[in-house]
């Protein structure tokens, strides 16, 4: 049986999208993880944590994002 | 059959994403400068913010009332980070964050809002194109700023291999070091602009999805999806939030790092 591009494209954006998801699912895990067992340690600092935090889940996030922009092209450009 | 008449009214759905044509003006050469619904919803929400501004301009007091006080805890909210993370240097930027914080939150918030078919509802930071230009004008700002304050010398050499390496150890280091960085500076417009495109989009495609399947499917799967939906688009209202803080945060960072660039 042979795939025909369409195909292809279709399962390549639904693995590459789960794929993608793990670095980053494990990425924010970590980052939340540290970030609130930093504010009970150190509950006035939990300010600057927070900025911490969003800019680090941020830049994590983008990652899953990028592979979301090219699933979202090869399902509706290719 | 029934399968390809499911795609179809899910289609029908994902319009809301499609850019129509309100005003058609001829093309002037490769340039369409056609008035679209997009054009449209990012005037609307520019003159949003210049008017919620101006009225509490114009009525401000000692003691804050309603609007005044929602005011404040935005500007605080936008530019709180700006001192923090800049020092004194960084007033001068107050209001380029302001109104990036300000813009992208009310084009945000007037995206989720429902609307019906004849207002061609369309969400401006969905369009790639739009988050592009913001973060481009970003990047020109940051390079400027970089130029301006290290010269042409300091700033493309706060590039180069860190001082305190050895001369030998650093001439075949900077052809590494240095293109790392060329090509860091150009990410950073990218990932700016493709986080807020992405996140939004995804937000309104998976809200769009599931009201297609509803209108589709009916019967009694209407209710957990509908639930969904609506707690989805509360969600939706917090990332709004979060992506306006992030992208004016990031800015902050990006004019921090071309500030202090070398140290």
């Amino acid at each position: 049986m042979a795939f025909d591009p369409q195909t292809a494209a279709n399962l390549a954006a639904g693995i590459g999208m789960g794929l993608a998801t793990l670095g980053p699912g494990l990425g924010i895990g970590y980052l939340t993880g540290n970030a609130s067992q930093a504010v009970a340690r150190q509950p006035e600092a939990s300010g600057d944590i927070r900025t911490v935090f969003i800019i680090g889940m941020a830049l994590t996030e983008a990652l899953a994002l990028y592979a979301f922009v090219i699933a979202i092209i090869l399902l509706f450009v290719v | 059959m029934a399968a390809e008449e499911g795609a179809s009214k899910i289609v029908e759905a994902l319009h809301e994403l499609n850019v129509q044509t309100v005003v058609s003006i001829p093309k002037v050469g490769p340039f369409d400068f056609s008035i679209t619904n997009a054009v449209i919803y990012m005037w609307i929400s520019a003159v949003v913010v210049f008017a919620f501004f101006y009225i509490v301009a114009r009525r401000m007091r000692k003691e804050p009332d309603g609007l005044q006080t929602i005011a404040e805890i935005l500007l605080n909210f936008a530019t709180g980070h700006l001192t923090g993370q800049i020092g004194e240097k960084g007033k001068k930027y107050y209001y380029l964050i302001l109104t990036i914080f300000t813009y992208i939150l009310v084009t945000n918030i007037i995206g989720l809002i429902p609307k019906p078919e004849i207002l061609k509802p369309y969400t401006p930071t969905a369009n790639i194109n739009v988050t592009f230009s913001m973060a481009i004008s970003v990047f020109v700002m940051v390079q400027y700023q970089g130029f301006k304050r290290h010269g042409l010398r300091g700033y493309l050499g706060s590039w180069l291999t860190p001082p305190g390496v050895p001369k030998a150890m650093a001439r075949p280091l900077n052809a590494i070091f240095f293109p790392v960085h060329l090509m860091g500076e150009f990410f950073k417009p990218l990932s700016l602009s493709v986080r807020l495109f992405a996140n939004t989009i995804a937000g309104h495609l998976l809200i769009l999805v599931m009201l297609g399947l509803l209108l589709q499917y009916g019967g009694l799967i209407i209710v957990p999806t509908a639930l969904f939906v609506v707690i989805m688009t509360a969600f939706e209202v917090f990332v709004a939030f979060i992506q306006a803080y992030i992208f004016s945060l990031l800015s902050v960072v990006y004019i921090e790092s071309a500030i202090y660039a070398g140290h």
